[in-house]
């Protein structure tokens, strides 16, 4: 079922679960009584449109409107996508972490395999950060800046500037798969790691590793084919408005 | 058994959706993608698939460049119209039309499954990994490239990418970092070793 803006926020919630994180990311939180979903969106002033196209690319893994996600502003695009970096920094990882961490205080025989599996993570972390930093310090502010240069008439000269400093190509170069580390990862618990006694902790942490892994891919599923095609679009028009050759 | 793998390439939703949902009802059988047009088509070679069911109207030269760069005992069956005839310029192994009932397009796609089966049960014997890989992966898991491995077996580099594929392939581990606890957990290195 695809959520509309009448249904009660609620429900939304009942449809599928895993939109509570979607919520959390637009900063809506939990108690909206009866409230539908565009009346909670407008209280928390959310896109309402914008916040239903994502909502439903959770609750439906084949639906993902690439060319209507397009027509959004990359001020909102980017928010968003900043918010989610937000979330794996702040919730998802400190949760892996917390896990591993207590899986490798509970076990005594073989602490070994387990500190190699916390170093791992602490390795991929460090990647996620590197990664998320890149974007929010260069690729967004330029997206940015192109946007406004895209909407103004006569766009400062120093705005301008900015543009000859990066491209959308070089970031579709340089975006790596973020999330194939989380791959190796699980496969490793499942398939490899001698089972430690809690059983319970492991099946925790690869419940979490999943979970992060599907919405890695799903973020960068808006990086790569919502946000790039769309600044690959503006960069054209701005090429041939104001260096006509 | 590791499973018959299906790419679907078709520009319509629904017949998308129908064929997905055929395969589905196939045991031992997923499918790992559908395409709807070419941008994402380009993104093709990353993956591998026993059959790729196409629709030969999406037959551009990028979606045959496409095509060709995946291993080459990947299937083409093609889906269209029955009406439509079809490019000769490629091996199809079937075709399945959109007017063919739910049962012949199962039987077709059972057939196809099982002329396959001699070759698949071949590469499915047990994964292990051989001594020469393992000689591989314990020198990947030490931090070398590509080109040092090579000099240091007395092999070119090309067979070592070779034997990285088919080790990737068979531990299901594709990073560097992911090889290294495989190896150090099966001591194929001392975890000392990697400091
Ligand atoms: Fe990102
Ligand atoms: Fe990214």
């Amino acid at each position: 079922m695809l959520i509309t803006k009448n249904i009660k926020m609620a429900d939304v919630i009942h449809t599928n679960y895993f939109t509570l994180s979607v919520l959390n990311r637009f900063g809506i939180e939990l108690g909206f009584a009866d409230k539908s979903v565009s009346e909670v969106c407008n209280q928390y002033q959310v896109d309402v449109a914008f916040f239903l196209e994502i909502v439903n690319t959770f609750v439906d893994k084949d639906y993902f409107p690439k060319k209507h996600l397009q027509t959004f502003s990359v001020k909102l695009i980017t928010d968003y996508l900043q918010k989610t970096h937000h979330y794996y920094h702040q919730v998802k990882v400190p949760e892996i972490e917390s896990l591993i961490e207590q899986m490798v205080n509970s076990c005594y025989t073989q602490k070994e395999t387990l500190v190699l599996l916390k170093k791992f993570f602490t390795d991929y972390k460090l990647e996620l950060i590197n990664h998320t930093h890149r974007e929010e310090q260069i690729v967004f502010p330029y997206t940015l800046a192109l946007e406004q240069v895209y909407s103004s008439e006569k766009p400062d000269s120093s705005l301008l500037k900015v543009l000859e400093t990066y491209s959308i190509d070089i970031f579709q170069n340089e975006h790596d798969n973020i999330e194939e580390k989380l791959f190796d990862l699980k496969n490793i618990i499942i398939k490899y790691l001698p089972q430690p006694k809690d059983s319970k902790l492991c099946n925790k942490l690869l419940y979490e590793l999943f979970n992060l892994e599907q919405d890695i891919s799903d973020h960068s599923r808006i990086e790569e084919k919502v946000l790039v095609p769309k600044v690959r679009e503006m960069e054209k028009e701005i090429n041939k408005r104001f260096f006509k050759n | 058994m590791s499973k018959t793998s299906f790419i679907i390439i078709e520009k319509s939703y629904l017949i998308r959706k129908g064929m997905a949902s055929l395969i589905e009802k196939i045991p031992n059988t997923s499918l790992i993608h559908q395409f709807d047009n070419e941008d994402d088509i380009k993104s093709l070679d990353h993956l591998e698939a026993d059959f790729i069911i196409l629709n030969p109207d999406l037959l551009s030269t990028n979606v045959l460049k496409a095509i060709k760069k995946i291993k080459n005992n990947t299937q083409l069956v093609s889906i269209s119209d029955a009406a439509i005839s079809i490019s000769k310029d490629i091996d199809w192994a079937g075709s399945i039309f959109i007017e063919d009932s739910q049962n012949t397009i199962l039987n077709k796609l059972n057939t196809l499954i099982g002329n396959r089966g001699s070759t698949k049960i071949k590469s499915e014997l047990p994964e292990e990994i051989s001594k020469r890989e393992a000689d591989i992966l314990k020198n990947i898991a030490l931090g070398f490239s590509n080109k040092e491995i090579a000099d240091k077996l007395f092999i070119s580099a090309h067979t070592v990418v070779t034997h990285r594929k088919n080790i990737t392939r068979k531990l299901g581990i594709k990073t560097v970092p992911g090889l290294t606890i495989y190896a150090i957990l099966n001591k194929i290195i001392d975890i000392n070793d990697t400091e």
